[in-house]
């Protein structure tokens, strides 16, 4: 390109009247070997230019796992199944647990005599404990003051 | 919209984010930062991604919001941090290590422009967008784009016709 065509294009350039095609020419005329030496000042601006250019962001793009709407269906699902085998579960036990009770193969007198035993324990028990209660009566019976008056 | 099918369509610009990014914010750390942050609210309004005309000018302005909010973070805090950003240069032959001083004044005199001209002359001057795009993406009108242009060229040029004749005039 003849030097009085950039010349003009540079002229135009500062006035921000060029196009970008325009652009295109100086920038191939700048960082080309061939720029006459009283144009030489512009050359840095276009080479900074063309430089800046080259640059590129290399880093893999992060981005946040997407849910897959399968994966939200059979949570549903999952969620349900277990729902349902924890309430099952909850209404068969008892069942089970009354008959543990009652099937057992223990004798109807043996029984008895477990059941007097226990109570008549609970009952010794009972009275050995209402016995050391009679200390409380003192308090009603005493005359002297626990307390200062 | 799958993530494949938006990294596909998000690769042409997630350069362009970056490199504007680093303009304005210049540290390579936080401009990494941004074009991810970026990417990621892009992500998350993939459903909408219809109802723009380009996603690229929509991915500028949210570029050129994000930076700015993080700029004034930064001026109002009164720690401030100075980004170097270390390289090793030793690989390089000669010429090239002058060439890319003298590239690296361009973007120091690009550093002190005002923000809305840094971000109108990289867009334009290195990212080759034209005056309407740039108008839509900064949200002003093309005259104003056109005119923060032609001040941004001629400052840079201003200063760099000042420093080559330091010492001689």
């Amino acid at each position: 390109m003849e030097s009085n065509k950039v010349e003009q294009l540079l002229e135009a350039y500062f006035e921000g009247a060029t196009t970008l095609a325009q652009e295109k020419q100086l920038r191939m005329y700048f960082t080309s070997d061939h720029v006459a030496p009283h144009l030489e000042s512009y050359r840095d601006m276009f080479t900074a230019f063309a430089f800046a250019s080259q640059e590129t962001y290399d880093i893999p793009i992060h981005l946040p796992k997407q849910k897959k709407p399968v994966l939200r269906w059979i949570s549903g699902v999952a969620a349900v199944v277990i729902l349902t085998i924890g309430i099952t579960t909850q209404i068969i036990e008892p069942d089970n647990s009354d008959a543990g009770i009652y099937v057992g193969n223990v004798p109807q007198e043996v029984g008895v005599l477990k059941t007097k035993q226990a109570l008549g324990l609970m009952g010794k028990m009972f009275s050995e404990s209402t016995a050391q209660l009679g200390a409380v009566n003192e308090f009603n019976t005493t005359t002297s003051n626990f307390f200062k008056q | 919209m799958d993530q494949t099918a938006f990294i596909q369509l998000v690769n042409p610009f997630k350069d362009k984010i970056y490199r504007v990014a680093k303009r304005l914010l210049i540290s390579e750390d936080e401009a990494q930062d941004a074009t991810q942050e970026i990417l990621l609210r892009l992500w998350t309004r993939r459903s909408k991604m219809k109802q723009y005309r380009s996603v690229e000018a929509f991915a500028m302005t949210m570029t050129k919001n994000y930076c700015y909010d993080s700029l004034k973070a930064k001026r109002n805090n009164n720690l401030r941090i100075v980004h170097s950003n270390y390289e090793d240069h030793s690989r390089n032959t000669g010429r090239q290590i002058e060439a890319s001083n003298e590239v690296e004044w361009v973007y120091k005199l690009m550093k002190n422009l005002p923000e809305q001209q840094q971000l109108i002359l990289q867009l334009r001057d290195v990212e080759q967008f034209d005056n309407s795009e740039i108008a839509a993406m900064l949200e002003m009108n093309e005259t104003a784009v056109r005119v923060a242009l032609s001040r941004a060229r001629k400052t840079i040029r201003e200063a760099l016709i000042k420093k080559q004749n330091y010492g001689i005039q």
